[in-house]
């Protein structure tokens, strides 16, 4: 599998998540605020948060969550404020927010753990919490994870060097990754992958020197999508992939997203 | 006799004012006294956006003091404890049966690592570590201070200047060489603080 280098969204200003919805348009979390672009990458408008937005997501019914510090602001598509989740010890500093079927999932890195809620915001479980050293290793400082469509969650976990699959339940199903500095299949540095997306593969980014990687479910390297056009200090860098492929990362030195789409051999 | 007492008591008086004054100014001396520092910001090894190249160790081939008075100190409240930390080992060496980098970093093995709280047999990824510079081996080579400095690792080990080893030159011969001019004179409550 082979991919090209075919867009660069300027976001103008940090961004520290992103996030599509079934119409293709573009959610980027930074600065206070969410960024909303179509699908073609022109940017539309902006929705204030009341703290800076650290993640976002849209839900199946199109709300859009933003993670922030201490709290979640839910809007309705149209970028009106429905609703905040409010929880300084559960949602300490919100990276990621991810659904199932049935609940909201939000890393919370402050504590090093997924959260999940049911959909009315009560507190249900942790994920990635119950383990010999009480969460997820992220000398980064950012929890992130994707979800697959049966529910699994599959959280970076980087200083193991893996990408772990928890039930939502948060038992441990497996891994994929290693630690690896010169086998590009492997995952390199202190801390690696930093971020992931689901689609129909996992797909990761990673810091020093960064790089982007699709993987198939069981681990497989299919794709080395891009390493050189990342600025050399970048880190964290949100991922999403679209319905028909096409990867989304953030350059969080450069405040830009570049798109990547597979080319057919 | 009282005439003596006073006269006796008078000199003990003077004696001890002179001492109470003589350790005030020296004191005063040492708290104004002007040292030679690493500044972080400036450093290669250490500043922010310089990544992919060689560190620099004129730290060590220049100083005067033998195996240099720069040595690595690592901020443990910085530290990300990591089970791989790319300043302990090369990060870039074949991995071994443990899932490690098979190779250290530091040409005189000056780092050394234990883990922190109750180890997992079962998977060594699942542990902290605490990692310790030996002052006596280290000689400030820089080697691990680029490896730990953000985006790879947590920028937590910068150079600094021992005072116990540094004669204070006039014009310190690291920075006769250094091109970035990081090295730096600070009165030296301020060395200890930056």
């Amino acid at each position: 599998m082979q991919y090209r280098h075919v867009q660069v969204i300027d976001c103008k200003g940090a961004v520290h998540g992103i996030a599509l919805d079934g119409h293709g348009r573009l959610y980027a979390a930074g600065d206070s605020g969410i960024k909303v672009f179509d699908a073609a990458g022109r940017f539309n408008e902006r929705w204030p948060t009341s703290k800076p937005a650290l993640a976002v997501a849209v839900a199946s019914d199109g709300a859009v969550y933003a993670g922030e510090a201490g709290q979640i602001e839910i809007f309705d598509g149209a970028g009106k404020l429905l609703n905040t989740w409010r929880d300084a010890k559960l949602l300490g500093r919100v990276t990621a927010i991810g659904f199932t079927q049935d609940s909201v999932l939000a890393g919370d890195a402050a504590d090093r753990a997924i959260r999940r809620f049911d959909r009315g915001g009560k507190f249900l479980n942790n994920i990635g919490k119950d383990n010999p050293v009480n969460g997820l290793l992220i000398p980064n400082g950012v929890v992130d994870f994707g979800v697959d469509a049966q529910g699994v969650i599959y959280a970076a976990n980087p200083g193991k060097h893996r990408v772990e699959r928890y039930s939502p339940g948060g038992e441990l199903l497996g891994h994929i990754g290693r630690f690896d500095g010169l086998d590009p299949a492997g995952f390199t540095g202190c801390c690696n992958p930093t971020n992931v997306a689901i689609r129909d593969g996992i797909y990761t980014t990673e810091k020093a020197g960064p790089r982007v990687k699709a993987y198939d479910f069981s681990g497989k390297l299919l794709s080395v999508i891009a390493t050189d056009l990342f600025d050399a200090n970048c880190k964290n860098m949100s991922i999403a992939v679209d319905a028909r492929g096409r990867v989304y990362v953030v350059d969080t030195v450069k405040a830009a997203i570049l798109v990547f789409e597979q080319v057919k051999v | 006799m009282n005439e003596d007492l006073t006269r006796r008591d008078f000199a003990r008086g003077t004696v001890l004012a002179v001492l109470a004054g003589g350790a005030a100014f020296l004191v005063k001396k040492a708290n104004g006294q002007i040292v030679w520092q690493v500044n972080a910001a400036r450093c290669i090894n250490s500043r922010l956006g310089d990544t992919g190249m060689e560190a620099c160790n004129l730290c060590t081939t220049e100083c005067v003091v033998a195996l240099s008075a720069v040595r690595a100190v690592n901020e443990y409240s910085k530290c990300g404890r990591c089970n791989i930390c790319p300043a302990y080992f090369n990060i870039a060496s074949a991995v071994n049966e443990l899932g490690q980098p098979s190779e250290k970093l530091c040409p005189r093995d000056a780092i050394a690592r234990k883990p922190i709280g109750k180890v997992d047999p079962e998977d060594p990824a699942n542990n902290f570590y605490e990692y310790i510079i030996d002052e006596e081996k280290c000689d400030g080579c820089g080697k691990c201070v680029m490896k730990c400095k953000e985006p790879l690792g947590l920028g937590s080990i910068t150079l600094r200047v021992r005072y116990d080893r540094c004669v204070n030159c006039n014009y310190c011969s690291i920075l006769k060489a250094c091109p970035q001019n990081a090295l730096v004179q600070l009165p030296i409550g301020q060395a200890l603080s930056t």
